[in-house]
């Protein structure tokens, strides 16, 4: 791409470097900046500048947050004895997104697998193990990618915890919803017959 | 009934582009060396695996000089017809699709169009390390069994994130123990899942062998095969538990169904020493018929036959019992090469059934 000022050869560089964009999308964005008037283009800035600056982690279940403690932790109205264990901020959201969970998060940024360089060192696993041993968590509920990895964790997590008296769950594995039965491949479908549910748990909305 | 309608091929290897319609079950392609006979019998092996027969990986596949290619055959199963692509995109990844359906994973495919092949170096199933035996037997249940497909992938991922940790054990001089025994546990769940199927499977399949190998071979020399594992006579926990020393020594998992081996023995000494090249031939033959009989019993059709140049390796009349079994007796598809177009018309026109010959 020729591009006549090295100023905003810079800035397009800069923009091509997020995931997602590509050279022209970079331009196209750049140009766009250029015809917007100087006190839009620095709010815009400052706010990433602010953003980053600023930004902290949770200290207690390590989501994104703007203090030390997020806003799900601090709100009184969320249970304070369910704690969802999910691999990263991506999934906070979309647990969040369903409305259906009212308990706490923790953020464990990964998960085990010695053979990409992960062990639970790398893992926010003492933390949790922390939160449980001050003994007001009655549930861990394990949200977690169903394969191996995923597995490898939670039953890593499950030895660290056995001292503790707390209960331990995962989320169901099964046909999605709206999916067709026939559709579903064979692996799901068989795990679903294998942990079948009573029909008068079985609560639609 | 499984058969094969026609084959498209675009930029797969010798093949700029070609089209071959199939409308008898025996199907012959003869013509010279390097004309692409195999490449034609590889291609169709990739409708029904994924992948090639030969080991190659993907890119190698393409014509030369060119990127990506496209396989692209319509198969009749009891009547109803499928597409099913094979696309190999210009970035080298691969798309696998049926009736425009594109799989998420390739291992859902095995098994829903059988299909057993014939080449002139499968005799490493018999002369080589165990791992060829191991895959021989894996191919055939994992057409049979696709949980036993899951539980081997999960098998041998497990191993990796095992012998990786058992490597940094090493480095760093310090082991996470928990995390040592919840990935040994869950080895141990996949493994004796492995081993029963495995033990289950050869109690049916290790007799079939012997008897075809006696009608094949016609002789009174006695074949034993037997399936040897470790976990034959400990239990899989106890032998990772009194190996954990040496794994640790050697930074790897030196025992569980990953060492698995049929062992090959005649009149009570190693096949592998004392068998001599026509033994070896009638061995391989009834292995892998042995594995087209199991498949048909187990799918209620014959799978498709591939035999690569196998004119070397039989003489006439153990050729022609083959043919008339694969294709008299059992109406399945059979696809033949040969570097002679005379002589595969001849053992074509004694079979007494109708068959298409391409010359290359």
């Amino acid at each position: 791409m020729q591009i006549s000022s090295s100023l905003l050869e810079n800035a397009v560089n800069e923009f091509a470097r997020l995931p997602g964009i590509g050279k022209k999308t970079a331009l196209r964005l750049v140009l766009h900046l250029i015809k917007q008037n100087p006190e839009e283009v620095q709010r815009f800035s400052e706010t990433i500048d602010k953003m980053k600056k600023e930004i902290a982690f949770c200290t207690v279940c390590h989501n994104i947050s703007d203090s030390a403690v997020c806003n799900i932790c601090s709100n009184p109205s969320r249970k304070k004895e369910t704690i969802c264990v999910v691999e990263n901020i991506r999934d906070v959201i979309a647990i969040e997104s369903t409305q259906q969970f009212s308990g706490l998060y923790h953020v464990l940024g990964g998960i085990i697998s010695p053979l990409d360089g992960v062990g639970p060192d790398q893992l926010n696993i003492e933390t949790l193990v922390n939160r449980v041993q001050q003994g007001s968590i009655h549930e861990i509920i394990f949200a977690l990618s169903p394969n191996i990895q995923g597995d490898t964790t939670i039953y890593y997590i499950q030895k660290k915890l056995q001292p503790y008296n707390v209960v331990i769950t995962t989320i169901a594995r099964g046909i999605s919803f709206g999916g067709e039965l026939e559709y579903a491949d064979e692996l799901t479908l068989g795990r679903s017959l294998q942990n079948r549910m009573p029909v008068e748990k079985y609560v639609s909305h | 009934m499984l058969i094969l309608d026609n084959i498209s091929l675009f930029q797969f290897r010798n093949y700029h582009s070609g089209s071959f319609s199939f409308s008898k079950n025996i199907i012959g392609f003869c013509g010279k060396n390097g004309s692409g006979k195999t490449n034609l019998l590889d291609a169709i092996y990739y409708l029904c695996f994924t992948k090639s027969y030969f080991n190659k990986p993907d890119a190698q596949n393409t014509s030369h000089g060119k990127t990506g290619f496209r396989i692209e055959g319509n198969l009749k199963k009891s009547g109803t017809p499928y597409k099913v692509v094979c696309v190999v995109r210009e970035n080298g990844k691969k798309e696998f699709s049926v009736d425009g359906e594109i799989y998420t994973k390739f291992a859902a495919h095995i098994g829903r169009f059988p299909c057993v092949m014939i080449a002139p170096d499968d005799v490493a199933i018999i002369t080589e390390a165990s791992d060829e035996r191991r895959k021989f037997i894996d191919y055939t249940i994992s057409q049979l069994d696709l949980d036993y497909l899951h539980n081997l992938i999960n098998y041998n991922k497990l191993l990796q994130q095992r012998n990786s940790l058992l490597k940094q054990a090493a480095e760093q001089g310090k082991m996470d123990e928990t995390l040592f025994q919840v990935i040994s546990a869950q080895l141990i769940q996949n493994g004796n899942l492995i081993f029963k199927k495995r033990q289950e499977f050869c109690r049916d399949f290790i007799p079939m062998i012997i008897a075809l190998y006696n009608e094949i071979a016609k002789s009174n020399e006695k074949l034993s095969i037997n399936y040897i594992s470790n976990l034959e006579s400990n239990t899989f926990e106890n032998i990772l538990k009194e190996n954990r020393t040496k794994d640790l020594a050697l930074q790897r998992t030196t025992k569980g169904v990953h060492r698995d081996d049929l062992e090959f023995k005649i009149d009570g000494g190693s096949f592998k020493s004392l068998a001599s090249q026509g033994q070896r031939k009638s061995l391989l033959f009834a292995l892998k018929l042995a594995e087209y009989e199991t498949l048909l019993q187990h799918k209620g059709f014959p799978p498709l036959m591939l035999l690569d140049d196998i004119f070397e390796k039989l003489d006439e009349d153990r050729m022609h019992n083959l043919l008339s079994r694969v294709c008299v007796r059992n109406q399945g598809q059979i696809f033949i090469t040969d570097t002679h177009c005379d002589r595969l018309n001849e053992a074509l026109k004694r079979l007494d059934v109708q068959y298409q010959l391409f010359n290359l």
